[in-house]
């Protein structure tokens, strides 16, 4: 239940209410103060007060000033006049819910409205921003357009002005010269009376009707140059030079290399290189030696070739386990297998060995195709011919010139169609 | 970009034509404001074009076509009064027009098994000392040099070991001619190896490699003692060596520079002043450079020898005139700051460059 604040005190002039409201001991913020334009309401839980006035006010210009203990409303009357009381006298407790009521609802209007015109005027600011952005900016490029214009019909002036001076030149040269060609012309003619040749004369004639075009090159030269060559030297003895290119570890020219894919193989081997440390302490009293994989896969390799197979299994194990990511070990090691009749491990191997030969690059190429042809072959001699051959084309698209790859697929082909048959 | 302080000189386009034809190389006669166009028209033949600038515009005056299509052509190896035009094109022949009469040319050569791809001409145009000479690069990894007074054999041949993978020769230019003797070939390919050959002894001077293929290699002058090179190649590098001292081992000093992402097709030096030079990139744009000169151009190393200090690039301007490369750029030796420029969108523009006096 609200405590209801009675004790209020008011005032009146023609024009304006006040009202002075005592609040003992509690905190009052605009927020607690409801008015609209006939009801009039401070909440402070729990205390209520709640005056329906006699008259309309008008709510927007009225004040609240909130004092120490006190909060003292001045409210203008809509019409002059002076009321009675400063409540409305009879009032049944639905009327009242009934005014209360409206008076939320005409504050939320009144509120909307509110939003919805400070939105518009907010638009109309920043489009009038926006325009005066744009003009500045207009200015700003007209000026410089301006600027440019000048500059080019001066330059074309100051051209048209250097073009007449080259044919002005050009013409004083050429008259020149027709004047020379003259004087040579009769020089020579006098010359040719004396020598009765004739047939100089109408090279002559059409000698002069050559200076007529608009070119300017001048038939005059042919004085000319017969004595500049004189002084030219004599064409060079010729020679050749012979020449070498760049060479790179791969070589295609930067453009054409698919270098990211050729640094990574790069890399794989370089780390591959680099021994895995043996923790394994029964590689303790092994020689330095026997702790290099490279040593022990030729150590492999040598008695692969003289037919201990078993022994060159020992070797790539051993150095497997000393660095497992060096590929031709696997790949060796399934070329034993093979030969032991070890199908599965071989297959297991050439697998490894062709996991460790990525990116593929024309680096690795050749042990690609002997890792595929291994695994066909024991696929093969498995009897698992379609992986077999799957196998041998793989090896044969990396290199297709190979004959006994492409025999021996020809000959799997074969038994495939063979056992197909039969079945 | 293209605006800049007050001072800085100024890319002002001039002229623009648009062409029927596929152009590669365009070149301004020297001694008159014409230029010469060079090129491929659809139907697989070679075409030469001469313009005149006249007011605003470019006049046709002649169009010459011939059985191959051109791909470059110099005025450099003639004189003045001929102004014989040398071109090189995609069958690999070596052809030295006159201009007047254009049906046979004065001479030709098939020098090359495949397309010439870039073509130079050193001791005309009263240019340089010593006798006219062209030289020619070209796909099938062999650079030669001409004399048009010689028929059928090249004075000089720079060709791959036997058994040597051939690589694409991309560029060439001449250098060093300050005399009668000497001389200097500069030849780039498309593996980033720039070689220099001394034709006086013969023999291979100077390599190096760039990593990128060389689009274009120029010296700032022909007929100096050779002072600078720059070598252009593709992703966007440049290189500027200072070719005054040479190392024993590391060879000349460079400074490279990243100008833009596309390939660098082009550069030319300004004849008026050879430390001012324009690159041409695949973006269809035009940077403008200076090569500001270190303090001292030579120190020696650790063990005394003399080696090269290199300078310092700066874009002076840039600006850009076409969504297509622009594969060829000449300026003209006559009037400073024209240039000419020509794209594979089919269009040549005329450029003036402004303000080159205070730079």
């Amino acid at each position: 239940m609200p405590v209801w604040l009675r004790e209020y005190s008011w005032r009146q002039t023609g024009s304006a209410v006040y009202v002075s409201l005592p609040l003992r001991g509690v905190r009052v913020t605009p927020a607690n103060i409801f008015c609209t334009d006939q009801y009039l309401k401070v909440s402070i839980p729990p205390f209520l007060f709640e005056a329906i006035l006699y008259a309309p006010i008008d709510d927007t210009n009225s004040t609240a000033k909130i004092g120490d203990g006190i909060i003292f409303f001045t409210l203008y009357k809509k019409e002059v006049a002076m009321w009675d009381s400063l409540t409305l006298a009879n009032a049944n407790k639905e009327k009242l819910q009934c005014i209360r009521e409206n008076a939320v609802l005409k504050a939320h209007e009144k509120a909307k409205e509110e939003t919805e015109a400070k939105k518009v005027t907010k638009q109309e600011h920043k489009k009038y921003a926006l325009e005066a952005t744009m003009k500045l900016e207009e200015a700003e490029r007209k000026r410089i357009e301006d600027l440019k214009e000048k500059e080019r019909q001066r330059v074309t002036k100051e051209l048209e002005l250097w073009k007449k001076q080259q044919k002005n030149a050009e013409e004083q040269k050429r008259l020149q010269k027709e004047g020379e060609l003259h004087q040579e012309v009769e020089q020579l003619k006098e010359k040719k009376k004396e020598k009765m040749n004739k047939t100089r004369i109408p090279n002559e004639g059409t000698s002069k009707t050559r200076l007529k075009p608009t070119k300017g090159h001048g038939s005059y030269s042919m004085f000319s140059e017969n004595l500049k060559e004189e002084q030219l030297p004599a064409p060079r003895s010729a020679a050749t030079i012979k020449i070498n290119f760049t060479s790179r570890v791969f070589p295609t020219a930067l453009r054409e290399s698919r270098i990211a894919e050729e640094e990574e193989w790069l890399r794989k081997q370089a780390e591959a290189r680099r021994t895995v440390s043996a923790d394994l302490s029964e590689l303790e009293d092994l020689k330095e030696e026997e702790k290099d994989p490279d040593w022990l896969k030729d150590k492999g390799n040598k008695m692969f070739a003289t037919g201990n197979y078993l022994a060159a299994v020992n070797a790539y194990n051993l150095a497997v386990r000393l660095n497992n990511k060096l590929p031709l070990l696997y790949l060796n090691r399934a070329a034993c297998h093979l030969k032991l009749r070890n199908l599965h491990k071989a297959i297991e191997d050439s697998s490894k060995a062709l996991e460790l030969l990525t990116p593929p690059v024309p680096d690795n190429e050749n042990a690609r195709v002997k890792a595929y042809v291994r695994r066909g072959t024991a696929f093969c001699q498995l009897e698992l011919y379609t992986e077999g051959l799957q196998d041998y084309e793989a090896a044969l698209k990396i290199d297709p010139k190979n004959k006994t790859i492409e025999k021996d697929a020809e000959k799997i082909r074969h038994l495939i169609q063979g056992t197909v048959q039969d079945s | 970009m293209s605006s800049g302080g007050p001072e800085r000189p100024q890319l002002v386009a001039h002229v623009q034509q648009a062409l029927s034809y596929t152009l590669f190389d365009c070149k301004w006669v020297p001694r008159s404001a014409r230029l010469l166009c060079l090129g491929s028209a659809a139907r697989g033949t070679g075409l030469l074009q001469l313009y005149e600038l006249q007011g605003g515009r470019l006049a046709l005056l002649r169009e010459i076509e011939k059985a191959k299509p051109i791909k470059c052509g110099t005025f450099g190896a003639t004189s003045l009064q001929q102004r014989y035009l040398a071109t090189g094109d995609f069958g690999g022949n070596l052809n030295v027009w006159n201009l007047e009469a254009p049906e046979i040319p004065v001479y030709s050569v098939k020098g090359h098994k495949e397309i010439i791809n870039s073509i130079d001409g050193v001791g005309g145009l009263g240019i340089g000392e010593g006798a006219p000479e062209i030289v020619t690069g070209s796909r099938d990894g062999t650079v030669k040099v001409w004399d048009p007074r010689q028929k059928d054999t090249p004075v000089a041949n720079m060709e791959p070991v036997q058994g040597e993978s051939k690589r694409d020769c991309w560029t060439v230019a001449f250098g060093n001619a300050y005399n009668q003797e000497e001389r200097v070939v500069c030849a780039g390919y498309d593996n980033g190896d720039v070689k220099l050959f001394d034709l006086k002894t013969m023999s291979l001077r100077w390599e190096t490699n760039i990593k990128n293929g060389v689009c274009s290699v120029e010296f700032d002058r022909k007929d100096i003692n050779m002072n600078k090179l720059v070598a252009t190649s593709l992703e966007g590098k440049f290189h500027v060596f200072d070719m005054r001292t040479q190392h024993p081992t590391k060879g000349f000093a460079s400074v490279s520079e990243k100008a833009q992402k596309s390939t660098i097709w082009q550069v030319r030096h300004l004849p008026q002043n050879r430390d001012i030079f324009m690159t041409s990139g695949g973006a269809g744009s035009l940077h403008l450079w200076k090569y500001e000169y270190p303090a001292q151009r030579s120190k020696k190393d650790s063990e005394g020898a003399e080696m090269g200090v290199a300078g310092s690039v700066s874009l002076l301007q840039n600006v850009t005139l076409s969504t297509q490369p622009i594969s060829s750029l000449d300026w003209s030796p006559d009037k400073k700051g024209l240039c000419v420029c020509g794209a594979f969108d089919q269009t040549v523009r005329v450029l003036i460059v402004t303000k080159l006096n205070k730079v």
